[in-house]
């Protein structure tokens, strides 16, 4: 589906279920970019890392890292060290995008301004095309 | 004991899981955890260094029915003589049991899944306690991965997305037979909270998991939150949830 979807002008963003199973049945090259979404913690780090290779061996897109809920420099030094060379995207620790969630209001409606929302606007804008 | 722990993905479950199968375990019982989730988790929680303890490609053969290929565990090896061999040894005296870690582009999990499946027609008895995590979403829950358990715990934040979830995991679990499926309201941030799980998955609460930012600094670190934070306030609250579950399945 995801293969036919394509039109000029048109962008497709696709949710995929938590883990690797979709992204591992992925055949062809059917997305642009598959990023990848971690948090600072050690699984969630190593599901990322094996993501990232999966995606990167097997051709399927280029590799975004998105590393979300980062609140200090360490989390920043292990994201980094998790994905070398990558620069992965940072977006902090978010009382605001908490409290949108709790509320099923969407970040971007409840807190525009706020510095995770912002981060996600800037990822965005990165992906269009000739910006990447 | 038999228990599986569902729900969304970052709602909590391994997290929970692990600490529910470590206090279990101190407590003196005997202990089975199995994984079977692809993704690396569970054994961080638990405090078993290696995430990668699959069963081995040779406790699986290969065999023909009707023109198609299936698997089996080799001849010889009975379900609860894998756990014997292959479950790993944990803190306070668990044992692990892995489906096996996706690797790699178009990973074919056949050998792994189908090993497991036949491990799970063939557990241990009721001298053992049995935790499972199953992995986030509705799949496995579904596919009867979770057969084993004489109750599913749903485990839900207080969120719209994380109680639909659980409003929809719950129906699935039912659906299964299942004698008991109970929510675990877990991140309750608000007095009120495990009223909302309560009403927006239609279940009873066996209890609830504060917020606890020991639970994330242990996840950062990659340690059990038990080992990292025993005193921690989610620690109570998963011993609190043994407690009031052996209450449940105590005979009346």
């Amino acid at each position: 589906m995801l293969g036919q979807l394509e039109r000029p002008g048109r962008a497709v963003i696709a949710d995929f279920e938590a883990g690797l199973g979709t992204v591992l049945r992925m055949d062809g090259r059917p997305v642009d970019v598959v990023v990848v979404v971690v948090e600072p913690t050690a699984k969630s780090l190593e599901v990322g890392r094996r993501a990232a290779d999966a995606v990167r061996e097997g051709g399927l897109g280029r590799v975004v890292v998105t590393a979300n809920r980062v609140r200090d420099d360490d989390d920043v030094a292990r994201v980094r060290a998790a994905f070398p060379g990558l620069d992965p995207v940072l977006v902090p620790d978010e009382p605001a995008i908490v409290a949108a969630e709790r509320r099923g209001e969407a970040p971007l409606d409840a807190a525009a301004d706020s510095p995770g929302v912002r981060a996600l606007v800037q990822l965005a804008e990165s992906l269009l095309p000739g910006r990447g | 004991m038999r228990v599986a722990f569902v729900g969304k993905g970052g709602a909590g479950k391994s997290s929970l899981a692990g600490t529910f199968a470590r206090v279990l375990a101190a407590a003196g019982e005997q202990v089975l955890v199995l994984d079977s989730d692809p993704m690396p988790g569970l054994a961080l929680s638990l405090g078993v260094p290696s995430v990668d303890t699959g069963l081995p490609d040779d406790a699986v053969e290969e065999y023909q029915e009707g023109g198609r290929r299936r698997y089996r565990l080799r001849s010889g090896l009975t379900g609860q003589g894998a756990v014997e061999q292959y479950a790993v040894a944990g803190p306070d005296g668990v044992r692990f049991l892995q489906l096996g870690k996706a690797r790699g582009p178009r990973w074919d999990n056949s050998r792994p899944h189908w090993a497991f499946q036949r491990v799970l027609d063939d557990l241990p008895g009721d001298d053992w306690s049995i935790v499972g995590d199953l992995p986030g979403g509705t799949r496995q829950p579904f596919m009867t991965w979770g057969r084993y358990a004489r109750t599913y715990l749903v485990v839900v934040e207080p969120t719209p997305a994380s109680l639909l979830s659980g409003r929809r995991l719950a129906r699935l679990a039912a659906s299964r037979g299942t004698p008991q499926v109970l929510a675990v309201a877990n991140k309750m941030r608000q007095p009120d909270d495990p009223d909302r799980v309560a009403a927006g998955t239609g279940l009873d609460v066996l209890g609830a998991v504060p917020f606890d930012p020991a639970v994330a600094e242990a996840d950062r670190q990659g340690r059990a939150l038990l080992d990292a934070e025993p005193a921690a306030p989610a620690v109570a609250a998963v011993r609190s949830l043994v407690e009031a579950l052996r209450s449940r399945e105590a005979p009346s």
